[in-house]
């Protein structure tokens, strides 16, 4: 089988969907690639092409001469200050020239990272900042909402602040061997942001109870006031772990939400929105009448033991 | 004289991402501009936020030293809210900071620095061969061993913060986590066995024997001394270098800056070189003469800046970020400003804090001078080395101290908080305004901002400008020596090489 070519692009982004990847073990990033018959072509932290050498890859691709396969697109587009896309250039020009035009080219386009999915940090503000096929919740973004991929695939969107590189690498093996990936309204596998974040959380049980903290530091569930969006979100951090060992919201850090179109929200992160002491944002599809007397129900039965915060989370 | 040939070289990944034009007359660098080619505009996303916000927003500006932006973010609200910090929530801080500055050091050496060792550029030295053995990129020996133990030593901020990178674990008055003494058996653990190959593959030898060269010759004898350290990938970079003549290339102003930090807490064991209160040592270094470290007299200049707004330097306490769209297609200016450390440029990172540290081995390798590409890379990869004790004792007192992790504060309607971090690549700076409960201003001076600084409003040149100027070239398709000296200071990032012939014109570009 001929080598699928992976072509890995920068834009408005920190690196970190970069770092993550790096996690990746069993196999490691490096097995992975072998087993897949992967042919990295650029990757502009691993790569050493000198940019003549890099310029004559880019042309080559935009001739049709080079084949590609995987275009991955990380951090943002950025199209400011005032539409000139001056906020982010390549050798003088803005860089989302040379995304739309590396993407129209590729086999498939994934958009790793809430940046590159859906615009992230910048979005809606001074830098312009949009997502590959989204901006925010709204379909478009760069390429547009008809764009598909010589595969017929639209972008897929592999959110996450970072992405976890459970996404990356999986997405890129169903990709390469099958089967087809089923995929949410925002064009994310399933696989992975198919259920919600407070799965396999090790303070459900706390949650449950509405054993509920206020204050940094403790046991209890993060949901009713400290901020926590992990019920709400969609994202696989408590079944896959980070770095093979926790998440946040195991160690009381809130869930921010990072999966979600609109990430940053621009309301507070560490309080929860409520009206009397219920929050605003339920898990999709709850009533409120219906979990108010859920909850209530939950907080009576809840057993001593986790009132006294003796579980060894 | 021939005329000036111009050379870009775009690099990727820093806050912004970073191209460096370089001027060669002669067959000499003659004039060097930094300039930052990309605008997040970060420090205006989080006006108008809730104080707390800057733990999740600014760790993201960096996705291999979140967790230093992080703590530099938890200290400047420490600062606002005047937060005590109880002993093991400035212990897990430490730790979680130490792990990714050791994960930093040696990415970047492995991953990003090294790798030119394997250019054709190299290919007629002796040690070319064991160069491309050792550094080709994911494959070599060192490249792939780098690859696998760093990303298990970062287990260490998961187990303690949750993820690695961006978490947010750092709140003002400690952390949020109350790791097990078992969770804190497992990191020590972890870094007992990333030290074992520290010490194997790295060194050659016990840290014990590495922390008794105290001096060039010294240097020369510990490598002289067994195939171990002549075999080990400081032997082999020793070797290297001074084939590559990287001694000899890279010196700056000859100004080291260090924020200083690791605050010691009161019960530890652990004590400062100096006997302060932190670790690392914080100062200005001018010409080998010290200066004790005062923020006051840290300004911004955006005269070579694609910002407006003000001219002079401001005070980060006072500045403001305002994109200037006329001065944003301007191949000249920078979407970085030029920070200034009482008017003068100041290098920053792992040689900086040792010579602000007045360490005898690279005090002697600099001398009064300016320091080196070879001096700079040296000092990053053995910064580990002085880390490991002092990370496995306040892991051990995590366990045994029953100090606390995190302490309530009370909030504040308004103030201003300043937290200060030696980073990975340096000297970071977090500056907070808060009024009505919500961010009135926050800025940010990154290591990268202060190397990577463009000129000041005096056309004083930055760190890495000035560290390029008078540098042979012998190749502008491939000036190998530029790439040494831009990656010696770490801007994360990779660069690569685009030679236009003629002044100020730019070659046209089409992606169609």
């Amino acid at each position: 089988m001929a080598k699928r070519t992976l072509y890995w692009l920068q834009g408005g982004g920190c690196g970190g969907d970069t770092w993550s990847l790096f996690n990746m073990e069993s196999p490691d990033i490096l097995e992975l690639f072998d087993l897949l018959g992967i042919e990295l072509l650029w990757h502009p932290t691993i790569s050493t092409l000198r940019d003549a050498e890099l310029r004559a890859l880019d042309e080559r691709i935009l001739s049709g001469q080079q084949r590609l396969d995987l275009f991955c697109l990380e951090g943002s587009i950025l199209c400011g200050p005032s539409g000139t896309g001056m906020a982010d250039t390549i050798r003088g020009r803005p860089k989302k020239e040379l995304a739309q035009a590396l993407a129209r080219k590729a086999r498939d386009v994934l958009a790793v990272g809430t940046c590159a999915s859906f615009g992230g940090f910048g979005a809606g503000g001074e830098t312009e900042a949009t997502g590959l096929q989204f901006q925010k919740t709204e379909m478009g973004g760069l390429l547009g909402r008809d764009f598909r991929s010589g595969s017929g695939n639209p972008v897929i969107n592999l959110p996450g602040c970072p992405c976890h590189c459970d996404a990356v690498t999986g997405t890129l093996s169903a990709l390469v061997t099958g089967p087809s990936l089923r995929l949410n309204e925002h064009n994310s596998p399933l696989d992975w942001y198919g259920i919600m974040v407070h799965q396999g959380c090790t303070r459900n049980e706390y949650h449950e109870y509405r054993v509920e903290e206020k204050r940094f530091g403790e046991k209890g569930c993060l949901f009713f006031y400290m901020g926590c969006q992990g019920p709400l979100v969609y994202g696989s951090c408590n079944k896959v772990l980070w770095n093979r060992r926790s998440s946040k919201t195991r160690v009381g850090v809130p869930c921010f939400g990072c999966t979600r179109p609109d990430f940053p929200q621009n309301y507070p992160f560490f309080t929860t929105r409520n009206i009397e002491g219920i929050p605003i944002e339920l898990p999709a599809g709850v009533s409120r009448a219906h979990y108010l007397a859920y909850k209530g129900m939950a907080a009576a039965a809840a057993p001593k033991r986790l009132i006294k915060r003796k579980s060894g989370i | 004289m021939k005329a000036a040939t111009e050379i870009r070289l775009p690099m990727n990944r820093v806050e912004g991402d970073l191209e460096i034009r370089v001027e060669v007359t002669d067959g000499h660098i003659s004039e060097a501009y930094s300039v930052g080619t990309m605008y997040r505009g970060f420090e205006n996303l989080l006006r108008g936020r809730a104080p707390l916000d800057g733990l999740v927003i600014t760790p993201r500006i960096c996705g291999i030293c979140s967790t230093a932006h992080l703590m530099a973010a938890a200290k400047a609200l420490d600062d606002v809210f005047g937060a005590r910090v109880p002993g093991n929530g400035t212990r897990v801080r430490n730790v979680s900071l130490m792990v990714e500055q050791i994960q930093n050091d040696l990415r970047h050496m492995f991953l990003l620095f090294a790798v030119d060792f394997t250019r054709p550029a190299y290919a007629g030295l002796p040690l070319y061969e064991e160069a491309v053995r050792r550094h080709t990129p994911l494959r070599g020996t060192s490249s792939s061993q780098a690859i696998r133990e760093t990303k298990r030593l970062v287990e260490i901020v998961a187990i303690l913060g949750g993820q690695w990178p961006h978490s947010s674990f750092m709140v003002p008055g400690g952390v949020v986590s109350v790791p097990t003494a078992n969770e804190v058996n497992q990191c020590r653990s972890l870094l007992a066995s990333f030290r074992k190959w520290y010490e194997g593959r790295i060194l050659g030898c016990r840290l014990e024997r590495w922390r008794e060269v105290d001096s060039g010759p010294a240097l020369q004898a510990w490598l002289d001394e067994s195939d171990a350290h002549r075999e080990s990938d400081l032997g082999f970079f020793l070797r290297f270098s001074r084939q590559a003549g990287l001694d000899a290339i890279g010196g700056g102003h000859g100004n080291f800056l260090s924020f200083g930090g690791l605050k010691i807490p009161e019960s530890s064991s652990v004590s400062a070189p100096d006997g302060g209160l932190h670790l690392v040592p914080s100062g200005f270094v001018s010409s080998g003469r010290k200066e004790a470290f005062d923020p006051a007299v840290i300004t911004e200049d955006i005269g070579f800046s694609r910002f407006t707004g003000y001219t002079g330097g401001r005070h980060p306490s006072e500045g403001i970020t305002v994109p200037d769209t006329d001065r944003a297609g301007d191949a000249r200016r920078s979407w970085a400003k030029a920070p200034r450390y009482g008017r003068r440029p100041a290098e920053t990172g792992p040689l900086a804090e040792r010579i602000v540290a007045a360490d005898p081995l690279f005090c002697d390798l600099v001398g009064d001078g300016e320091g080196s590409v070879f001096a700079r890379q040296l000092a990053r990869l053995v910064r580990p080395a002085l880390l490991f004790p002092a990370v496995d004792t306040w892991l051990k007192e995590i366990a045994s101290s029953g100090e606390g992790f995190y302490k309530t504060y009370r909030g504040v309607d308004r103030g201003d908080g300043f937290g200060a971090v030696q980073a990975h690549r340096g000297a970071l700076g977090h500056w907070i305004t808060i009024e009505n409960v919500k961010i009135a201003r926050y800025q940010v001076i990154t290591p990268t901002a202060w190397n990577a600084s463009p000129r000041d409003d005096e056309g004083v040149r930055g760190p890495v400008e000035q560290a390029l100027i008078g540098l042979p070239v012998a190749d502008p398709e491939d000036p190998i020596a530029v790439e040494h000296v831009v990656r010696s200071f770490d801007p994360c990032l990779v660069c690569t090489v685009h030679a236009i012939e003629g002044e100020g014109t730019l070659r046209p570009v089409t992606f169609f």
